[in-house]
């Protein structure tokens, strides 16, 4: 039985909920749950607040209603899964360790940003920034998956180390922007300098993008190493396209204005 | 004990500990898969002569393999860990780096001992090679001149027994070849073991050292050699009617893979033509794991 | 009147060393214990608050002779380095404190509550632009409870050099004289003489007699010593504090000795001594020369240095020597800023991390440590660790720790990598530093450099500011966490907590020199600064509590 909460309404201003975690669920009673601090701008209230809290005790948290301005939810969790049934805002599952997070609708920007394991899978759009380090770190999500049905912002999977990030829909300037190990895959096509600062790590595109002048063509092939995330993708419902027949990716080297040692792989259909 | 007019002799086969590794070539198509995995058994009859011993599991089919190819998986069986773990090396860089379209992953994923082949194999790549880190498994991507060498990076080694055997005491060589092959084609379907010899049966069967040449660390098995009976400097253990024998030498990943392999190969050789089935042991000073003949028949 | 009664008094410079008597404060001061035996007839009206520090010893508060804690390159930091200020400390505003983040480049009110929480209760400030004292002195200004001073740059300051290429000494000394009071400073700072004004060209200046880029008669050796002439003639209550050229670089033990040799003769403070006290000829053969740079300093008597110790971990290097930072920022890839302070200086920032399993930062280890050991007066050399540079300050309790504990130091030599340990003396240095002489390194001894007669004891008449320790804490670390913190006759922190928020006061000088320097200084302000010479002197009315130290 999970942990149902139900926002009231949608609070004017934004709501720091980053207590607001499975880890924190999984242990406390009903009273200590409604009882969990969260700050409206920079007050501190009560979760019960803003929502009417079910259950108790449980790893699983159903969230249901507009959440777009709460923020943090399920910030550095290690376990179980979050539903939310609705929006949900800024630094969602931001350094998560494990477990699973499932939104219906949208998310803000900062998407998963550090986070070292676990999945997050998103209906609808995402901001900018999902999958990446926060200013000044050196790298962003170092594991776990983010699957985004719709498309992203600004900077997906920015100074990434490691991990999988997959965007149905298109995404917006700076892809893999400074990635230092990754893959991002890219079905809805992308705007401007994707790649840019690379320096290891894939980006993978199905469709024709533009790309940087400092990056170089190297063959169009099939590569095997594909095959192993076809398997997983295809099981988050990701096709990703791999008979010599069908066509072959472009690889393309880069950035080399860093020196980068990344690559991008660009799926071009046989004609 | 007798099967099919066959007597089963009550005595035991003696193995010995082992470590194994399994390998999973995939490529392109079924054929190309088999060509490496070929070339990547041949000359691994016995770790004595050859470091190894080495031998095709089974064709695995794509729905079963990690990239969704064709593939076989072979099982390689060594003394220790360090010994096994530079042979993995040597083998997958000669034999299937070198082959067209292939790739190659680890077939013992839950055994704790890594060997670090694919690792080591990197510098093939002389820093042009990349890796790919997926559900907490390394991969290195080796340039190649047809694409990429897609290699796992560890290799899983494991506690296995070496040394299954029994032989095939017949009227006539073609009856012993026929039984042999027949007990080879019915152990072949048993999962987690291979017969490391030509064609899975050993013809030269051996003993330990020699009578006469002090160096010898094996010899021909004399008791079991058809022109040797009778002579006055040879004891042999040939019973009447029986003029020529063939060994058949199992190794398999546990004891259970093994006596399930001996039962079925035993089962398939009872057959017309056959004397006798017996195996060979040292009086169990060697090796510590028997298999005995009537108990695998019951 | 606020008595502190039964706790094991350490007053090296009154020779006291670990008697249980009495300390009487009235006044913001010490005073005489009037139950003492001898002592004259009690005041009328005494009463207040007595202390029962049984079990716990009493130090007077701690002197941090080399910090870098304000202005405009630890702001330029701070703004270098999100990162960190995520993972920080964080101080939410209470009634008595108002919010900061702590870290390796603390915010001002943070600053102040860190550093009294540990028992310091003067910090100061060691690099000071003059064009941006003004910014000093502000960020000083919010850094509550701690007293400061702050020392000014001088040896890259291009009007003092283009003095010292024609020769004019005097007209040089009044310049810096003048400078100093612009400044509100209190002392002269000398950073990599003559690089830092190379550093404008993309040079450095590493040989001690050659010409600095740019002159023909000055040379990184003329300008130490004539800036130690002159702190003397202007007797400056602290003399020219120095980071010696080659700061970092293998070898650079020599440049270090000779420059001992040039001052000689002159007072003279060498600052982080630690980055100065290397052997080898390059990054892998680099090692440890300690021995040879203590023997030195040993022999040249006039002179005082702090540590630079080192701590394995994270830090942030904050220095005005631009062409070293430049370097560090090459040979590690992290990130990297520089700022260029018009005719007088510039600063390098890169935020840095000492590993134990690397081989260089296992000798800084233990370089720092064997000075500490092998400096044989305790009164010439203090305890720093050029804060952020080499350590966090409030990680002094560790090295402490690592000076009291042999046993543990030796241990600590052990889990170095093997060959760090054959390239350093510390695995054989067994002495071990008593408590009279921890008191003297963090306290007597700086704030006797620093001519602050007033501060580092617990005689009457000195400030009343005093650190009050378990003389057996829980946790086995002594130093870490002050029972009791007296700033100026007021508990401000009591069991951790910061309980009362004072300001602390800034000691300034005003060295005499001759009115018609500013006349000069008019002259040729307009043709080389892009300030107006009117806005470049830092109003006393900035500074809080201003108290001036005079010069004698």
């Amino acid at each position: 039985m999970p942990v149902t909460l139900r926002l009231k309404e949608p609070p004017p201003v934004p709501l720091e909920a980053e207590t607001l975690t499975t880890d924190a669920t999984a242990l406390l009673s009903h009273a200590d749950i409604r009882a969990l601090p969260v700050n409206l701008g920079k007050r501190q209230r009560r979760l019960d607040d803003f929502f009417d809290v079910d259950g108790e005790r449980s790893d699983e948290i159903e969230i249901h209603g507009d959440a777009t301005r709460v923020k943090w939810i399920g910030r550095g969790m290690t376990r179980g899964r979050i539903v939310v049934r609705g929006n949900a805002g800024m630094h969602l599952g931001s350094a998560m360790k494990g477990g699973a997070i499932v939104v219906d609708g949208d998310v803000s920007d900062w998407l998963g940003a550090e986070m070292t394991g676990g999945s997050i899978h998103v209906h609808g759009n995402a901001g900018g920034q999902a999958g990446a380090a926060y200013r000044g770190s050196l790298s962003g999500m170092r594991d776990g998956t983010i699957v985004i049905d719709g498309g992203a912002g600004l900077e997906v999977g920015m100074r990434m180390k490691r991990g999988l990030i997959v965007v149905r829909g298109p995404v917006r300037d700076f892809a893999g922007l400074e990635m230092k190990g990754g893959t991002i895959v890219l079905a809805g096509g992308a705007e401007l300098r994707t790649g840019a600062w690379m320096v290891r790590g894939t980006i993978i595109s199905l469709m024709s993008i533009q790309l940087l002048p400092t990056f170089s063509y190297a063959c169009t092939y099939n590569p095997t190493f594909l095959n192993l995330y076809a398997k997983q993708l295809a099981s988050l419902g990701c096709h990703l396209p791999l008979d010599d027949h069908e066509g072959g990716y472009q690889r393309y080297t880069g950035d080399t204005c860093v020196p980068g040692k990344g690559e991008l792989l660009i799926w071009k259909p046989r004609a | 004990m007798t099967r099919n007019g066959v007597t089963i002799v009550d005595t035991f086969a003696e193995a010995f500990d082992m470590r194994a590794a399994r390998v999973v070539i995939t490529a392109a198509s079924p054929k190309w898969a088999r060509t490496a995995a070929e070339c990547m058994t041949g000359f691994a009859t016995s770790v004595i002569g050859c470091k190894v011993e080495a031998g095709i599991e089974t064709d695995v089919s794509p729905e079963d393999t990690p990239d969704g190819r064709p593939g076989v998986s072979v099982l390689l069986f060594g003394f220790d860990a360090k010994g096994l773990s530079d042979r993995l090396l040597d083998r997958i860089g000669q034999t299937v780096l070198t082959c067209a379209t292939t790739a190659c992953f680890d077939g013992l994923p839950d055994a704790p001992e890594r060997a670090a082949a694919g690792g080591l194999l990197r510098h093939f790549g002389d820093r042009f090679q990349s890796s790919k880190f997926l559900d907490g498994r390394r991969y290195w991507r080796i340039p190649v001149m047809d694409g990429e060498f897609l290699v796992q990076e560890t290799f899983g080694i494991q506690k296995a027994i070496g040394g299954g055997n029994f032989l095939i005491l017949a009227s006539d060589q073609a009856s012993a070849l026929t039984a042999a092959e027949a007990a080879v084609d019915a152990m072949r379907a048993v999962r987690g073991v291979v017969l490391p010899f030509p064609g899975g049966i050993v013809r030269a069967g051996s003993k330990v050292g020699a009578r006469r040449y002090k160096k010898m660390i094996a010899s021909t098995n004399d008791a079991y050699c058809p022109t040797l009976r009778g002579r006055s400097d040879a004891m042999s253990a040939l019973p009447d009617g029986v003029n020529a024998v063939l060994e058949i030498v199992v190794d398999g990943l546990d004891r259970g893979a093994i006596e399930r392999a001996l039962a079925a190969g035993i089962h398939a050789a009872c057959r017309a033509g056959v004397i006798e089935i017996t195996a060979g042991n040292y009086g169990g000073k060697l090796g510590k794991h028997h298999f005995h003949l009537h108990a695998r028949l019951a | 009147m606020l008595r502190i009664s039964g706790g094991k008094v350490y007053d090296p410079a009154n020779g006291i060393d670990g008697v249980v008597k009495d300390i009487c404060i009235a006044g913001g001061k010490i005073v005489p214990d009037v139950n003492a035996p001898g002592s004259p007839e009690p005041r009328s009206g005494e009463g207040g608050r007595t202390i029962d520090a049984t079990g716990m010893v009493v130090f007077p508060g701690g002197v941090d002779v080399h910090t870098h804690v304000a202005g405009g390159a630890l702001n330029f930091a701070r703004g270098l380095v999100p990162e960190n200020h995520r993972a920080a400390r964080k101080f939410l505003h209470t009634p008595e404190r108002r919010a900061g983040l702590g870290g390796m480049t603390p915010t001002t009110f943070a600053t102040g509550y860190l550093y009294a929480g540990m028992g310091w209760t003067t910090v100061n400030e060691a690099a000071v632009p003059i064009l941006s004292a003004r910014h000093t002195h502000e960020e000083l200004h919010d850094i509550p409870l701690v007293d400061k001073t702050t020392l000014v740059l001088m040896a890259n300051n291009e009007i003092v050099m283009d003095l010292l290429e024609a020769g004019e000494t005097e007209r040089a000394r009044d310049v810096v004289a003048w400078l100093i009071w612009a400044a509100k400073a209190y002392g002269v700072k000398a950073v990599n003489p003559g690089g830092v004004a190379a550093w404008k060209w993309g040079k450095n200046a590493n040989a001690l007699f050659q010409p600095v880029e740019g002159y023909q008669q000055v040379t990184p050796a003329r300008i130490i010593s004539s800036l130690a002439s002159i702190a003397d003639d202007l007797k400056l209550p602290h003399p020219m504090h120095l980071h010696c050229n080659n700061l970092g670089l293998p070898g650079n033990f020599t440049t270090t000795i000779e420059t001992m040799n040039v001052i000689d003769g002159h007072r003279a403070h060498l600052a982080h001594l630690q980055f100065h006290a290397y052997g080898g000829d390059d990054w892998s053969s680099m090692r440890s020369e300690s021995a040879r740079v203590a023997e030195a300093f040993n022999a040249h008597k006039h002179l005082t240095t702090d540590a630079g110790a080192v701590l394995f971990g994270d830090a942030v290097t904050i220095t005005a020597d631009g062409p070293w930072q430049h370097l560090l920022h090459q040979l590690t890839g992290r990130k990297w800023g520089n700022l260029d302070v018009e005719n007088e200086t510039g600063c390098g920032i890169v935020p840095y991390v000492y590993k134990d399993r690397n081989l260089v930062n296992a000798v800084q280890w233990a370089v720092g440590l064997e000075l500490l050991l092998l400096i044989d007066d305790p009164w010439r050399i203090f305890l720093t660790t050029d804060h952020p540079n080499g350590a966090c300050f409030w990680r002094y309790p560790e090295i402490i720790q690592l000076l009291t504990d042999t046993e543990f130091r030796k241990a600590q030599v052990k889990q170095l990598p093997a060959k760090a340990q054959q390239r350093v003396v510390l695995a054989d240095l067994d002495r071990e530093y008593t408590m009279s002489e921890i008191a003297i390194i963090t306290s007597a001894g700086p704030a006797r450099s620093l001519g602050l007669s007033q501060k580092g004891h617990l005689g009457p008449g000195a400030d009343a500011d005093v650190t009050i320790y378990h003389e057996k804490p829980d946790d086995g670390r002594l130093f870490t966490y002050p029972r009791y913190v007296i700033k100026s006759g007021e508990i401000v922190v009591e069991d951790g907590d910061v309980r009362a928020t004072t300001a602390g006061r800034e000691f300034v000088v005003h060295p005499t020199c001759d009115n018609a320097i500013e006349e000069y200084l008019r002259q040729i302000f307009p043709k080389i600064y892009t300030m107006s010479f009117d806005n470049y002197p830092v109003e006393i009315e900035r500074l809080r509590h201003a108290q001036i130290q005079p010069c004698q």
